[in-house]
């Protein structure tokens, strides 16, 4: 189950973060989520031991801690999509098919022209599209 | 990994045992030691001893009956320190050689020694120690008897390992075969022979069999969890993870020092993966807790301690399906995961404790729980008095009982915060900040919870700053919420009030978030409600109406008389979200004494409205300062700072609302001229408490932090959008209007050389000057630098082109204050005067003298600064400015021209020769007079009188340098354009390579008529322009025509052409001369003659001129054979004026002399 989905900016600002479980707390999830671009900055600035994932988007698992695993994904613009669930046994084909679909919903989201780049998103629409794609999680047929 | 016994931490080396020979032990022991692979030694003085190693009978004998443990506690020292595999026996040789009651000896204690090893399956060596001198005492055939079974002592050491590791694989051979019928034994008794066969392998160095045995026997001890009903649940549930426990640590301690790193790793997680939510009973759930701690803890260690992690970082096993990430290489991630994990022990372990300690208070049975024979086992010991007890097992409850008192006994929060630091030091060291920062908050909690509030605060306010950098508003929420606490503990007003402020205006909005957020620590969950509340609270502080309640003593904090508050927000504070100061000017620059608008804008993004009870703006000019009084509180406004004759203004209300721009626009004037700077807004509210904050430009002003992420709406300060964007908190009030006239007059340019003298005339109209300055600057129109001596280093006056030479004639009609405080100062390029002081009405003026060196043309900058008063204290200066350019210019130009005497022709080889390259440098001839022709012309646009010309000769005798005509005493005019030439005549006397003739002094000046006043422009200029050297060349030959000036028609004349040969040798000469019409000529046309050394030669011809007016004569010409040169008079030189009569005029001195000065 996916518990938690942000969008981190380039100042390393949050612009979204939502949790989807009441099980665990929130700002445990914030400290997490803030924690793995520790990571990503890692992934980024030696590409070269993420080896093939050069050129990718798509950054594989950050982490695992404590019950969760950090999946983290880096679009062009240099924004982070950072992913945090409590599955055990996670395809990886699932996280990226995820991260595809969050990052249209993102594209889209920013694409509005009252969007001002740079803030934080608001938008009801995103969220409720950014929480169908949390729900379907793992049970999409490309899996 | 301390708390595990020392024979699970290190690994298992071989026993042996020393029996009979004590002596020898102690040597035998070291070198065993020090062999590789090592063997421990047991030495036993004597043969006595041998039954420590007898097998116990064991009463356990039915395969029926239930097996009570896993694994047995003492099972493994027992065959690290006591069973040994071989036991060697030592006899020495004399024993055996010698009498038979010895020998006997020797027989029985070998057969005990058999009888007790055979039971345990140990090897057994025989050996005889010899002494080497006694060695032939030996009867040979006793020692045959012997060396069946005997080694000799150099062998011993090879033959004991080997003895050992057959020992211990017939052992695990031996339990295998057990192992392997695994269907028919217990599953406990299945893991501790697979253990067991481990341990073998491992006493073998046979590391890959240990290896799959201890999984083996970790995947049989998982299988367990939910089959066996041994023991109560939480009591097997001990046993079983302790069992785990052990045996990962052997798998771990395995991979790892077989360099298998990746595979460690894959292996510890999939173990802390299979365990981690096998959490037991919840009542006990705090020992699961410990326990995944401890896994993480030992795992750190291990990891830490391996050399290996070093270099395996790079090559994560990719082909792995579990992708391990890089940070799972660092013991910190392990440290820090042991450090949540035993933080949720001790909250489990606290709420356990809480429950239990309502229920009863008997720790009497505690003192005798022990732990069981079995790993993971406890039982209590009831004694029955003196040394009999026996061992009961417990019940869950009493095993609870007794873990929450062991519980109590240990701080966790040291421990934790010990963990953390390590962490939290080690991702410092990786420039990892945000994970050091969890760590710091986490730490930071602990401190907090143990009343650790300096540390917990220390470590908050670095974590803040990032967490305000990177606008992660929920972490800073929760930070702040700590240091709030810890400021309101430790009693720091100030602090306590800078961080309710900053919590209260954070960008926290009230969504449904809030629900998921829980344990925030002492701040609550992150919403607007809680900053409302912290609003009122830290008002009510602020106020002064309330206090701040500490926990303990009855001390309360209260912003008082004698505790003021006071706080300062500058351009990078936190605090700016709590209240922004804007300020903006309406204008740019204003005059003095004129009013403008200035608007002050405060935003607060506090969540709930509050009043201001006084502004205060203040100025860079203190006079400019005001106080805005909050009308609606004119009796809480009016109590203090209200320095007499300040400016007060009332406004209706000073109420800020969150996000909404206060403005207030007045009205500001300044009598003093240069930048009138806004530099703070001082808000007072209460009696106590003053927020001072720095002025901010609406231009530049920086984006709140935090709120600057937040998806709203700007707003800006000021309605007016142009002052939005560019809006000043500084305005440039301009000087007063100078009433003081500055007159730079000048006459024309200037001429090079002269003094040129540029009048400045200083005339009040309206203001008096006092304590005046003249600044004057020479700048260069073309360069645009100041011509002054620094980009010249070599300082001289031949580098400066214009220089200011200096300033004459201060004249002041008002004599009496003249020269009081005389400041001069002349630079080349740069002067300073100072100017008396001067009521209305007078005027000043002075010269300047700007000497041109080099035609240039020059801009001069004169700048006049006074103080329109004569009080010192006001520093008011008004200036003039202005600037004239003056193009600097040559006045005469200095030509010469050498010329040979009229008809006279010196022979000078070496011009013949240099034809081909052209030298301009003359060639006089030595000893021969030569003309110099010097001109001097007028370039200028003023009329000139010269004055004098000469010429100074440098060297003395080498050539003489006369005047051709006498001095006028009379100054010639030159009007612009014309030349005046004077003629010189040169000597050359003696012949070096150069001759140097002179220096051309013109002394010239201005010709101003005869209406010029006296003074000014008359002053003589004297130019110097030094002649190029020439050469001097002695003439071999001379041809001089001497013809008359003039003839008369019909009269017959002389024409002679004299040759005059000046050297030592014989000198023959052609010569030819054509007719002319003009003339009758007598004389042989051509002819070839020789001249003597030293002498001359006169051809004569007779002339008839024929016709009158200006001839020409019959042209001749001479040549040289030596020097073959041909020598023919100019057209100029052959002609002759003929008169048609003899001419009836006086012929005198100076016409002659006229006459000939003008032919040239």
């Amino acid at each position: 189950m996916i518990v938690c989905v942000a969008v981190v900016g380039h100042q390393n600002n949050p612009l979204y973060i939502q949790s989807f479980t009441e099980a665990d707390d929130a700002l445990k999830l914030h400290h997490i989520v803030h924690c793995s671009l520790d990571v990503v900055d890692e992934r980024v600035n030696n590409p070269k031991k993420s080896g093939p994932t050069l050129n990718e988007t798509f950054l594989g698992m950050l982490y695992p801690t404590e019950n969760y695993k950090v999946y983290g994904y880096l679009t062009n613009t240099k924004v982070k999509f950072i992913l945090v669930t409590t599955d055990l046994d996670v395809r990886d084909a699932d996280v990226r098919n995820f991260f595809r679909r969050f990052h249209a919903a993102y594209v889209d989201a920013v694409s509005n022209p009252f969007h001002v780049p740079g803030k934080k998103i608001t938008s009801r629409v995103f969220a409720d599209r950014v929480s169908n794609i949390v729900k379907s999680f793992g049970f999409s047929p490309t899996g | 990994m301390e708390e595990y016994p020392g024979e699970l931490r290190t690994p298992p080396v071989a026993l042996a045992a020393l029996v009979g020979c004590p002596e020898l032990h102690s040597r035998i022991t070291s070198h065993l030691h020090a062999e590789q692979p090592p063997i421990n030694a047991l030495a036993l003085p004597d043969f006595s001893k041998i039954t420590l190693f007898a097998r116990t009978p064991k009463e356990n004998a039915g395969p029926g009956r239930p097996v009570d443990g896993i694994l047995k506690r003492d099972w493994l020292s027992k065959h690290r320190t006591k069973i040994p595999a071989v036991v060697a026996a030592l006899f020495s040789s004399d024993h055996i050689s010698g009498d038979p009651a010895q020998w006997l000896q020797v027989c029985t204690d070998l057969e005990n020694l058999k009888g007790v090893t055979k039971g345990r399956n140990i090897k057994l060596i025989v050996v005889v120690v010899t002494q080497s001198s006694s060695r032939d005492e030996i009867s040979e055939d006793r020692m045959i008897a012997l060396r069946k079974r005997a080694e000799v002592d150099s062998k011993l050491r090879s033959t004991l390992g080997e003895l050992a590791n057959t020992y211990y694989r017939d052992e695990g051979r031996r339990v295998k075969t057990r192992v392997d019928r695994k269907s028919s034994i217990s599953i406990e008794l299945h893991i501790r022979y697979c253990f067991k066969v481990g341990v073998y392998a491992e006493f073998r160095r046979d590391w890959a069999e240990a290896l799959r045995l201890y999984d083996e026997a970790y995947h049989s001890v998982r299988e367990m969890v939910g089959a066996s009903t041994r023991l109560s649940p939480i009591l097997r549930l001990v046993e079983i993870k302790t069992v785990a426990e052990q045996l990962n640590f052997k798998i771990s301690t395995l991979l790892m020092h077989s360099g298998k790193l990746a595979e460690a790793i894959i292996w510890f997680r999939r173990h802390t993966d299979t365990y981690r939510r096998l959490v037991g009973a919840p009542d006990a759930n705090f020992l699961h807790w410990e326990w995944l701690s401890r896994q993480y803890l030992v795992f750190a260690e291990l990891l830490e301690s391996s050399s290996a992690a070093v270099q395996n970082i790079s090559s994560p096993t990719s082909e792995t399906a579990d992708k391990l990430t890089e940070w799972e290489f660092y013991p910190a991630y392990y440290y820090q995961s042991a450090a949540q994990y035993l933080k949720q022990k001790s909250s489990c372990l606290e709420l356990a404790l809480s429950m239990s300690e309502i229920a009863d208070e008997k720790n009497g049975s505690n003192e005798s729980v022990i732990d069981s024979v079995y790993v993971g086992q406890f039982a209590r010991v009831l004694e029955h008095g003196g040394e009999a007890f026996t061992m009961q097992p417990l019940t869950d409850e009493e095993f609870i009982r007794y873990s929450l008192a062991e519980g109590k006994r240990f701080q966790d929060s040291f421990e934790i915060i010990a963990l953390l630091k390590r962490c939290f030091e080690a991702y410092n060291k990786n420039k990892t900040l945000r994970m050091a920062s969890y760590c710091g908050v986490q730490m930071a909690r602990e401190y907090f919870s143990i009343n650790e509030f300096a540390d917990a605060k220390q470590i908050l306010d670095n974590v803040a700053n990032l967490y305000r950098q990177e606008g992660w508003v929920a972490l800073l929420w929760e930070g702040l919420g700590y240091l709030r606490e810890c400021s309101r503990k430790t009693g720091s007003v100030k602090d306590f009030v800078e961080q309710s402020l900053e919590m209260a205006a954070l960008p926290v909005s009230n969504t449904e978030d809030a629900q998921f957020f829980k344990d925030c620590g002492p701040a609550g969950p992150p919403s607007l409600l809680q900053r409302e509340m912290i609003h009122k609270e830290v008002f009510g502080v602020i106020r002064g109406e309330s206090e701040i309640a500490l926990n303990e003593e009855n001390n309360h904090l209260k912003v008082t008389d004698c505790h003021p508050l006071y706080l300062e927000i500058d351009l990078v504070s936190p605090l700016r979200v709590a209240l922004l100061a804007s300020v903006a000017f309406h204008e740019q620059i204003i005059k003095p004494g004129r009013s403008t608008m200035l608007t002050v804008s405060l935003l607060t993004r506090l969540p709930l409205k509050f009043e201001i009870d006084q502004l205060e703006i203040q100025f860079n000019q203190t006079e400019c300062n005001f106080i805005i009084i909050n009308g609606q509180r004119p009796q809480l406004a009016a109590i203090s700072n209200v320095q007499p004759g300040r400016r007060v203004e009332m406004a209706p209300a000073l109420e800020i609302a969150t996000n909404k721009w206060l403005r207030l626009t007045y009205d500001i004037k300044s009598e003093q001229s240069g930048k009138l700077e806004c530099m703070y807004v001082i808000a007072r509210i209460g009696p106590h408490f003053t927020i001072c904050c720095r002025a901010e430009s609406p231009a530049s002003m920086n984006d709140l932090p935090l709120w600057k992420f937040e998806n709203r709406l700007e707003t800006v300060p000021i309605k007016d959008p142009a002052l939005a964007s560019s809006g000043q908190k500084a305005i440039q009030v301009e000087e007063p209007d100078p009433q003081v006239d500055l007159k730079l007059s000048s006459s024309g340019p200037a001429l090079v050389g002269e003094n040129f003298v540029v009048p400045v005339t200083v005339t009040s109209k309206g203001h008096s000057v006092h304590s005046g300055e003249l600044k004057i600057n020479l700048v260069d129109t073309k360069g645009g630098g100041l011509l002054s001596p620094r980009d010249v280093e070599p300082f001289s006056t031949d580098n400066l082109h214009v220089e200011l030479v200096g300033v004459s004639g201060q004249e002041c009609e008002d004599q009496s204050d003249a020269g009081s405080d005389n400041i001069r100062k002349i630079q080349p390029s740069f002067g300073l005067i100072s100017v008396p002081v001067l009521s209305e009405g007078k005027s000043w003026s002075c010269k300047l003298e700007i000497r041109w060196n080099r035609p240039k043309p020059v801009m001069l900058y004169v700048s006049l600064g006074y103080n329109p008063c004569s009080s010192e204290t006001s520093s008011q200066k008004v200036h003039v400015h202005k600037n004239l350019e003056i193009e600097g210019k040559t006045a005469l130009i200095i030509n010469h021209r050498y010329m040979l005497p009229f008809r006279q022709d010196p022979l000078l080889p070496s011009m013949i020769k240099a034809t081909g390259d052209f030298d301009l440098t003359p060639i006089l001839p030595l000893k021969e007079k030569s003309i110099l022709l010097v001109s001097a012309k007028n370039c200028s646009e003023v009329p000139l009188r010269l004055l004098s010309m000469s010429i100074e000769s440098e060297t003395d005798g080498s050539c003489t340098v006369r005047q051709k005509t006498e001095d006028h005493m009379e100054p010639a005019p030159i009007v612009p354009g014309e030349e005046f030439k004077k003629i010189f005549s040169v000597i050359p006397e003696v012949n070096p390579a150069k001759l140097k003739i002179g220096t051309v002094c013109l002394r010239w000046r201005r010709d101003s008529g005869d209406k010029e006043q006296s003074g000014s422009c008359t002053t003589e200029v004297l130019t110097k322009q030094r002649l190029p050297d020439v050469y001097v060349e002695q003439p071999p030959i001379i041809v001089s025509l001497e013809c008359p000036a003039h003839a008369i028609l019909g009269d017959p004349f002389t024409f002679p052409i004299r040759i005059h040969n000046r050297t030592q040798l014989l000198q023959e000469i052609k010569y030819s001369l054509t007719d002319s019409q003009s003339f009758v000529l007598s004389g042989s046309h051509n002819d070839t003659i020789f001249v003597l050394p030293k002498s001359e030669h006169i051809l004569t011809f007779k002339l008839v001129p024929l016709a009158s007016g200006s001839q020409q004569l019959p042209r001749v010409s001479v040549t040289s054979v030596r020097y073959s040169a041909g020598f023919q008079p100019s057209i100029a030189s052959s002609f002759v004026f003929v008169f048609p009569s003899k001419p009836q005029f006086r012929l005198s001195d100076t016409t002659d002399t006229r006459l000939g000065s003008v032919a040239v």
